[in-house]
């Protein structure tokens, strides 16, 4: 059975249906986080026009929150980074993502899976966003500098006010 | 053009980095300390997460077996400390085209095919020494595909390193002498139409290259642009090092010597 999530932003809402067929540990590990109210009050604290949209591990002031443990990369499951795809972010280390995700703004298959090397394992798809794409599309369009040492951290907050799975 | 027309290979950037790093052409030489240094400060200082090297970093190279003496041992460490901290890869060019695979394994450094797609925050750059684009030197075009066939270089690295060494010397020599006769505005250029090519075959809008030793950026036809990278010279004044940033903001020029 499919799974859904709405964020609920200042911006508005958008609903992601996660496809935890393809990518049960991704998906499992998203919905921890979503039911343990994780990302209610984070921002997305990178926008790059033309690229994507991150956000899922940082309090406004670039205040990181504490996670659980790192999950296996599932980007080997055939889901490609198309636009409005959810992926998991992650460190260089391939299996490393924890709660950071990010929405592609675009095409992304250079971020996709091409072979079980640091340089190859690309970043696990587990879900896309099914409606809301044009507050999608505003988050993306908001004005960016650089911020405690991050690039393109938006000048004025974009908020994920809460993030309810849909039953 | 060995290699070059099968189209490029994609080299993607991590998702998280920040910077990337692109020079080429700083012929380190043990006759060239200051250089050296300049180098060895912008590799171990910079904050970029990964450094492109883009061909003749090293004014000349006969063969990995050549790593561990004196000057070149120097240079491994630099890269070995280096690649500790960020990711570093390697494109050869015309003077370092031996650099081997047993070298960039042991400093920690990717090949990058040449040409290469750099693919990083949605734009794509396409990458390469500049050499096998100077179509009009076809005295030099016919020398690279003999020096880049296999047989060739099976052959010369059989031989004694010293015997490497004499006839590199004796190539850089000769080399620099007809350099210096024809002139500056007689050295070859790139092909602006096989650029142009280049970038249409990759489905990039600009080509990033060194070798010519003459910065700046140009217009190519079609609508792609050409930005090219500078030599690195800190051993006589005024000293110059053009290389270039990417950011997720696009790329920006940088000149690290006296001359900007």
């Amino acid at each position: 059975m499919t799974k859904t999530v709405t964020m609920t932003t200042a911006q508005g809402s958008f609903t992601i249906e996660l496809d935890d067929a393809k990518a049960p540990l991704t998906v499992e590990n998203f919905l921890s986080y979503v039911r343990s109210g994780h990302y209610d009050g984070t921002v997305f604290h990178r926008v790059i026009k033309g690229f994507m949209v991150q956000g899922g591990g940082f309090a406004p002031g670039m205040k990181q929150k504490p996670t659980q443990g790192e999950i296996k990369n599932e980007a080997n499951n055939g889901l490609k980074n198309l636009k409005y795809t959810l992926a998991m972010a992650r460190t260089s280390a391939p299996h490393s993502a924890s709660s950071q995700f990010f929405i592609n703004a675009t095409n992304n298959s250079f971020l996709d899976h091409s072979s079980e090397s640091a340089q190859g394992w690309g970043y696990a798809v587990f879900g896309r966003v099914v409606s809301g794409m044009d507050v999608v599309d505003q988050i993306e369009g908001v004005a960016t500098g650089r911020k405690g040492g991050h690039d393109d951290v938006p000048n004025d907050d974009v908020m994920i006010l809460t993030a309810v799975e849909v039953v | 053009m060995s290699g070059a027309q099968a189209g490029a290979q994609a080299w993607q950037a991590d998702l998280g980095w920040q910077r990337i790093d692109l020079l080429s052409d700083v012929h380190l030489h043990a006759d060239m300390p200051r250089t050296f240094e300049a180098w060895r400060d912008h590799m171990l200082g910079t904050p970029a997460d990964a450094v492109l090297l883009l061909g003749d970093l090293f004014e000349v190279w006969v063969g990995d077996d050549a790593r561990h003496q004196g000057f070149e041992a120097e240079c491994v460490s630099v890269l070995r400390q280096a690649s500790a901290q960020k990711v570093l890869a390697f494109m050869p060019g015309n003077r370092d085209f031996l650099v081997g695979d047993e070298l960039l394994a042991e400093a920690g450094v990717q090949r990058l095919a040449d040409p290469t797609l750099l693919c990083c925050w949605g734009q794509r750059w396409l990458l390469s020494h500049g050499d096998a684009l100077c179509l009009a030197d076809q005295a030099y075009q016919q020398f690279r595909a003999q020096v880049r066939s296999a047989g060739w270089q099976q052959q010369f690295l059989a031989l004694p390193l010293a015997d490497r060494q004499r006839q590199a010397r004796a190539m850089r020599d000769a080399s620099t002498a007809h350099q210096a006769s024809l002139g500056p505005q007689h050295w070859s250029d790139v092909d602006d139409a096989a650029a142009a090519q280049w970038l249409a075959d990759a489905d990039a809008s600009a080509l990033i290259h060194g070798h010519t030793h003459r910065p700046g950026t140009h217009a190519l036809p079609g609508g792609g642009l050409r930005h090219v990278l500078g030599d690195w010279d800190f051993d006589t004044k005024p000293s110059r090092a053009r290389m270039m940033q990417l950011s997720s903001t696009g790329l920006q020029a940088i000149d690290l010597g006296d001359v900007a």
